[in-house]
């Protein structure tokens, strides 16, 4: 991509690749950084919050996350990927909050995030649905976070088992069983959960 | 395939990557085995539910606070790169300049004496010979260091912003013959100030005092603390630029720790070629 004149540049952006943007910030073009936020800092946040159950935590989190990427802009590597990279600084910064704070991540208050539940159309649908992620935030919640951790990269379409592998710094094997293992775990728990609200 | 051997495998199945014959044994067990495919099903109802689970958004805080964090890097990393394009060469040249003078390689017999008063031991008293002046500088240093908890101590690291104390690291560069004060307080702030543009900025400003001993040593002892892979490599070229000899184990410390970042590493490695 070459950008011939200067107003060219920000139509340019909408095109380059994850990678090309973090390229030009290391480079020294800082705003590029800019577009990756728009592109990356929601669903971030939104494993960030899944990962401590906490929304101020989350929102903390996912702001050193960013000024981690500028301080380090030096580091990205010409072969890296951007997303594994991200998830890596996130899951370090999300240890050093917790560290810092001298806490366990606190116990999931489902009610506190469900405020922009999803838009399912029919009201009693919405209902039960929110009742069940009420019931499966709560069963997150109770996992190690590095079983939480393993788990929610797992489902993240974009990240594959070698990134997550060395977003762990472990094997893929490893990460493939640590994955499995903790979704065991959350459905021992979620089914438990559902049948305690039966009773 | 037995059953044990078919649900180390439903993570294949999930992963829904892996093409359709990758996972057709496990598929073909399924179909016949009613306890595996309960154990698949609710594995599988648990993950549906964990993808449908809706992400939180954040609130505006995070953007706003995010576009001005980028501002002041620009702001801070657009300054420090003039000062840096401005001063560089100067600084460069002198040193050049005092590699070449004849009194270097005593200079550099005193460098390596005050080595064995590293910072990052406790209190070694100061060596007999030494001239005060420079035995309480070292103290001063030492006793900063030593105190990172305690930053209070150092006048630099108060009250002032991080472009105040980088206009005061730029003031220095424009002193022909800045003191002692001036010299242990930019070592100071290359050992202990937060902010990267500073040390880097206090890292340039001693360039062209690498002739002192004590400038060399105080770079030296603060490198094991630094943590920024930028200031890192900017230290090791430094201390190879002014040919210190004695930094010699503590790159080769750096060239074997592998928790340390590759650039890092690769800078120590260089650097030991030409010491
Ligand atoms: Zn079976």
């Amino acid at each position: 991509m070459v950008n011939s004149a200067p107003d060219a540049v920000d139509s340019a952006t909408d095109t380059l690749s994850d990678h090309e943007l973090m390229l030009a910030v290391r480079d020294g073009e800082l705003d590029a950084l800019g577009e990756l936020f728009e592109r990356h800092h929601g669903p971030l946040y939104g494993f960030l919050v899944k990962l401590t159950g906490q929304r101020t935590a989350a929102e903390d989190i996912a702001q050193t996350v960013f000024q981690r990427m500028l301080k380090y802009r030096h580091t990205y590597r010409d072969d890296g990927s951007f997303t594994a990279w991200m998830y890596h600084l996130g899951r370090r910064c999300a240890a050093d909050h917790f560290r810092k704070n001298n806490a366990a991540p606190a116990a999931t208050d489902p009610s506190q995030l469900q405020d922009h539940a999803d838009d399912t159309p029919h009201a009693g649908d919405r209902a039960a649905t929110r009742d069940d992620h009420a019931l499966l935030h709560s069963a997150l919640g109770r996992l190690d976070r590095d079983d939480r951790e393993v788990l929610l990269l797992s489902r993240f379409q974009e990240l594959s088992f070698a990134e997550i592998a060395a977003i762990l710094e472990c094997s893929v094997g490893a990460a493939k069983v640590r994955a499995h293992r903790a979704l065991r775990e959350l459905r021992d728990t979620y089914f438990q959960l559902q049948k305690e609200k039966l009773t | 395939m037995n059953c044990t051997h078919a649900q180390e495998r439903f993570a294949d199945v999930f992963d829904g990557r892996l093409a359709a014959a990758d996972t057709a044994e496990v598929r073909a067990h399924l179909a016949s085995c009613p306890d595996c495919q309960r154990e698949y099903s609710a594995l599988a109802r648990t993950l549906a539910a964990l993808d449908a689970l809706p992400d939180a958004r954040p609130g505006p805080a995070l953007r706003k606070n995010f576009y001005a964090m980028l501002e002041e890097e620009k702001n801070s990393a657009a300054s420090v790169a003039a000062a840096t394009a401005r001063h560089r060469h100067h600084a460069r040249v002198s040193l050049w300049r005092w590699i070449l003078a004849p009194a270097a390689a005593g200079v550099l017999a005193l460098g390596g004496f005050l080595l064995g008063t590293r910072f990052a031991t406790p209190a070694p008293a100061p060596a007999p010979g030494l001239d005060p002046a420079t035995a309480r500088i070292i103290a001063d240093l030492q006793a900063r260091v030593d105190s990172v908890g305690q930053l209070v101590g150092m006048s630099l690291l108060q009250q002032r912003s991080t472009s105040e104390r980088l206009q005061t690291v730029l003031a220095t560069l424009d002193k022909k013959n800045p003191d002692q004060k001036v010299i242990s307080d930019l070592i100071g702030l290359l050992a202990l100030d937060p902010s990267t543009n500073v040390r880097l900025s206090a890292l340039d400003a001693l360039y062209p005092h690498a002739n002192q001993p004590i400038v060399r040593s105080g770079v030296l002892a603060t490198l094991p603390r630094e943590q920024n892979p930028l200031v890192l490599v900017a230290m090791i070229d430094f201390l190879v630029a002014a040919r210190d000899r004695e930094a010699a184990p503590e790159l080769e410390k750096i060239v074997r720790n592998e928790t340390i970042d590759q650039g890092v590493r690769e800078a120590a490695k260089r650097g030991l070629a030409q010491l």
